[in-house]
């Protein structure tokens, strides 16, 4: 009786322990010891260049991130640590940066520019590294998957209703002029947009915008005589606010009639328009007016470390990107060890190419192979150099 | 013809941009013989100092004034190095050219690393200012204004300093021969020194009146504009100062008309292609080079 | 072989063969920055080629390199003896004339770039084999009647006009090689990235070279062989902090070394006395005319 007592107590014991096993499992990230001391996520940013503002800000968010991460206790008890790699803006440097880290990384940031996208990621593939290309489009995030994700679900689905939005807006617009400046996917964008108008029943006249050029009354005088009802502006920051003034001084009143597309929401469109730009729309992936208690406190932080400049829309994507990569490494079995290397990338790539439900610093989405699958742009009118939320548009299916 | 008309005022104020530009560039090539690729960049840089001045104070007299003497004090201190090179080298205006696309990188990275966080810098809206004529599309600002009046004085006053005074015969005997120059008594080193300074104070009045005629700058222009510069300068004959007048305005009504007329996305290379045909046909430039 | 070190290597070799290709014009005082466009066009070309049509590695690599001479031959006609400066805006309006053309090529992937261009094995072998070719080529030009006329024209043109040289056809024939280095570099440059964009093919491209030709001596082809790996690595070994100041660091190098050394870090005057200082003993040979060397 003795024996079956114990045998049975032991029975027990067994089954009381696999639960907790179990339970632990089921709860929480599944347990397996950690081998690293810190986790280093390189970022492969222009640091140095004629854009080396944008990179300045691209890693202050994704810095901003690890920080907040660490202060919390960091990921599995261990800091992560955004490692600067300075890609400038040369492909040379791209791809050797990208040698650097390719044996080595579970993940990583970037690279930025496109030009160095073009150089570096080939090389990522071929290793199998997943790299977070979240400052471009889903035109050039796409051609290397399943080794990157997309940060949109393609100009042709997300532009066109914002597009549509704005048209519908301004009743009676027939026919628009589109300033394009010649750049990597702009075009492609510019050719959304021209889906987008012509689906309301309004037609695009296109003007190219010289990369080099230094004044744009004579751009402005050739699209006023074509006797548009509406311009679109795809081109630079700074080329957009010197079209809108110069728009201004050859008689366009008509603010509403005017669309700034979202690679030219960068402090440059706001120093430059300044009270030019009141009553312009422009869309967007970031709504800067959000109250959430995440924005503001990140809205903050940046202004106090820009000198009071307000985020725009690149400034927030390598802090998802962080967020993101802390929430695979908690919830998959990834230990860091060099030796499992291979399987834990895997592990990484595929929870964040499928990844259910992800809290961005503004927008909650989910991803299917590694395009979002409810990612929408807002559209936004310019009042006293802030913009005021209009709408808020779901992606064409 | 009414929008003939507006490119044609567009690309004279332009012009007269580009003229003072390469005026400045050319009175460096004939005295001292050297390429000055960084010179636009330099004026860029005092685009810089002339906003952060504005900062500080409205006083017109004293941006003004910021903007001149910062542009000579980096011009003329610039003007050792190339003292240096000439007497390594000899007169090699080759290896002149390199090193002042270092200079120029130099700039070019110290203004996206360190000034403004590397973002473009605005003036103030009421500096490119309202329209003083309108007609249609015939319109003309006040930073337009500014820019062709001024660049006309400005040409106006080098010219005469260099074909009615002593101190302009002094630099064109130097551009004709350094060592007869020397020879009769010329302070070479002196002279070359104050041509440097001169070109800086052209450099200075071009900022303002830049700044004026586009409302900002940003690290990048000065590379946009010196290649310009440097294309003018050689279309129309290296170191020859009047064809570098007549060319710096051609450009800027050329590039008007271009990006007002041309087919959308091959403007540019159209330009280029004419630029190119030139050359071929005449490689010493549409005026002869005067070095 | 690590990454790091394949690609260091093979971007080296590429390099000196751009830097070969600045080299050899300016021997007769030429900055022929159209090298860079017949990089380009090959690079495309290459590319296409390879990834459409499938073509074998070693004849995109031919056709690559002729069509580099092509786009040299025809411009040469017209500037072979032209002064420096018009050779300089000759290449640079041809560069952009040619991005413009490729942005507006759908085929070759407009301004979005071009993808998927098949990897080779071996290439890193393949880019030294080709250098050492090249290398060979240049050596042979340099040490021929062809090298010391370009020396002499190099140091007056008048003058060695009139001692008969015939300035016009060496700037051409130089030309053409020029565009045949830099088509060479262009094909091995696209099956090494995979990728194609045109903004790689930019003025920076055109500075850095230069850099790297002035840095190590304009005088002799082995300058480049120094100055292309330390220029190419800088920003390998420099911490972050440093390296951010990467193009300022390249442009104060270079302003020194040309100051303290004028004719580059190599000379051909050095050469000369590291030669002097491997021979055994200085052999006195007397020669017609009772000169001795």
């Amino acid at each position: 009786m003795r024996k079956l007592c114990k045998s049975l107590g032991s029975v027990l014991l067994a089954i009381a322990l696999m639960m907790c096993v179990g339970g632990s499992g089921a709860l929480g990230a599944p347990s397996s010891k950690v081998v690293v001391d810190q986790w280093e996520i390189p970022f492969l940013n222009c640091l140095t260049g004629p854009i080396a503002s944008i990179g300045e800000y691209m890693a202050w968010s994704a810095h901003r991130a690890a920080d907040e991460i660490n202060q919390k206790g960091g990921v599995k008890g261990k800091p992560i640590k955004i490692v600067d790699l300075d890609t400038g803006v040369s492909p040379e440097k791209a791809i050797e940066q990208m040698a650097k880290i390719v044996n080595k990384s579970l993940v990583a940031l970037g690279p930025v520019p496109e030009a160095c996208i073009m150089a570096a990621m080939p090389l990522a593939v071929k290793n199998g590294l997943l790299c977070m290309i979240a400052s471009t489009t889903y035109e050039y995030q796409s051609q290397f998957f399943p080794y990157a994700v997309a940060w949109d679900s393609g100009s042709d689905k997300t532009l066109p209703p914002v597009l549509a939005g704005w048209a519908q807006r301004n009743p009676g617009m027939k026919r628009v002029v589109q300033f394009v400046e010649r750049w990597a996917c702009w075009p492609g964008m510019a050719d959304a947009h021209a889906a987008g108008l012509a689906s309301v029943g309004v037609k695009t006249v296109e003007i190219e915008v010289p990369t080099d050029a230094v004044t744009f009354g004579p751009l402005v005088v050739r699209a006023l005589a074509q006797k548009p009802d509406g311009f679109v502006l795809t081109c630079t920051s700074e080329k957009a606010a010197k079209i809108i003034i110069e728009l201004e001084k050859y008689g366009w009143t008509d603010k509403s009639k005017i669309i700034v597309f979202s690679s030219a929401d960068d402090m440059p469109l706001y120093t430059t328009g300044r009270e030019k730009l009141n009553g312009v729309y422009i869309y967007s992936y970031l709504d800067s007016q959000m109250e959430t208690e995440r924005w503001v406190s990140f809205k903050e932080a940046y202004k106090r470390a820009h000198g009071g400049m307000e985020p725009v829309s690149l400034s927030t994507v390598y802090y998802d990107c962080v967020y993101m990569i802390k929430e695979a490494l908690e919830n998959t079995p990834v230990t860091g060890d060099p030796k499992k290397l291979k399987e834990e990338r895997t592990m990484i790539r595929e929870y964040i190419r499928n990844i259910q439900n992800f809290e961005g610093v503004q927008l909650t989405w989910s991803m299917k192979d590694g395009v979002p699958t409810d990612k929408g742009t807002f559209l936004f009118i310019i009042k006293d150099g802030a913009k005021q939320y209009v709408d808020y548009f779901k992606p064409w299916k | 013809m009414e929008i003939f008309v507006a490119q044609l005022l567009n690309g004279l104020s332009l012009g007269s941009i580009y003229v003072l530009l390469v005026l400045g560039f050319n009175l460096m090539l004939v005295v001292a013989k050297i390429i000055q690729f960084a010179y636009p960049h330099l004026v860029v840089l005092s685009m810089y100092v002339c906003w952060g001045m504005l900062k500080y104070t409205n006083n017109m007299f004293l941006v003004v004034l910021a903007s001149i003497v910062s542009c000579v004090i980096v011009n003329v201190a610039i003007e050792p190095i190339f003292r240096a090179l000439s007497k390594k080298h000899g007169l090699d205006i080759n290896v002149s050219f390199v090193v002042s696309i270092s200079i120029a990188l130099l700039i070019t990275d110290v203004m996206s690393h360190a000034l403004n966080y590397g973002f473009p810098i605005a003036f103030p809206t009421d500096w490119v200012g309202k329209s003083v004529l309108n007609f249609g599309l015939i319109t003309f600002s006040v930073g337009q204004a500014y820019a062709l009046i001024g660049g006309i004085a400005a040409v106006a006053l080098f010219f005469y300093l260099l074909y009615r005074t002593r101190q302009g015969r002094v630099f064109r005997a130097l551009s004709e021969n350094s060592v007869l120059a020397s020879i009769i008594g010329i302070p070479v080193v002196k002279t070359r020194i104050l041509s440097y300074a001169i070109a800086g104070l052209l450099g200075g009045v071009t900022a303002v009146l830049f700044a004026r005629l586009l409302g900002s700058a940003s690290p990048s222009l000065g590379d946009f504009v010196a290649m310009k510069v440097v294309a003018v300068s050689i279309l129309a004959g290296l170191g020859n100062l009047k064809g570098g007048l007549v060319c710096g305005l051609l450009l800027g009504i050329a590039e008007s008309l271009a990006m007002g007329y041309l087919p959308g996305s091959w403007s540019n290379a159209i330009a280029f292609m004419m630029i190119l045909i030139i050359m071929l046909i005449k490689p010493e430039g549409l005026f002869g080079i005067q070095i | 072989m690590s990454p790091v070190i394949y690609y260091f290597l093979s971007f080296t070799a590429i390099n000196i063969l751009m830097c070969w290709a600045f080299y050899l014009p300016y021997r007769v005082g030429q900055l022929h920055h159209l090298v860079v466009s017949c990089m380009m066009a090959s690079a495309y070309f290459s590319g296409y080629a390879a990834r459409q049509w499938s073509w074998p590695f070693a004849l995109t690599l031919l056709v690559g390199t002729a069509i580099g001479m092509l786009i040299c031959l025809l411009p040469s006609f017209a500037i072979g003896d032209a002064p420096c400066f018009t050779v300089v805006i000759v290449g640079l309006t041809v560069l952009f004339i040619m991005k413009t053309a490729i942005e507006n090529t759908r085929a070759l992937g407009g301004t979005l770039g071009f993808f998927g261009i098949p990897q080779v094995n071996n290439l890193l072998l393949l880019a030294y084999l080709c250098l050492a070719v090249a290398g060979l080529l240049i050596y042979r030009i340099d040490n021929s009647r062809l090298g010391r006329a370009a020396s002499m024209v190099f140091v007056d043109r008048d003058a060695a006009s009139a001692l008969g040289v015939d300035v016009k056809r060496l700037g051409m024939l130089f030309q053409i090689i020029a565009g045949g280095l830099a088509g060479l570099a262009g094909s091995l440059y696209a099956f090494l990235i995979g990728s194609l964009f045109p903004e790689f093919f930019n003025l920076g491209v055109i500075g850095t070279l230069m850099c790297m030709l002035f840095a190590g001596g304009h005088s002799t082809m082995w300058g480049v062989v120094i100055s292309v790996p330390v220029f190419e690595g800088l920003h390998l070994i420099l911490p972050t902090a440093v390296a951010s100041w990467l193009q300022v660091i390249y442009a104060v190098t270079l302003i020194v070394v040309i100051l303290v050394l004028p004719g580059g870090l190599i000379t051909k005057k050095m050469l000369v006395k590291v030669g002097e200082r491997f021979r055994a003993r200085p052999q006195t040979v007397s020669i017609k005319g009772g000169i001795k060397e």
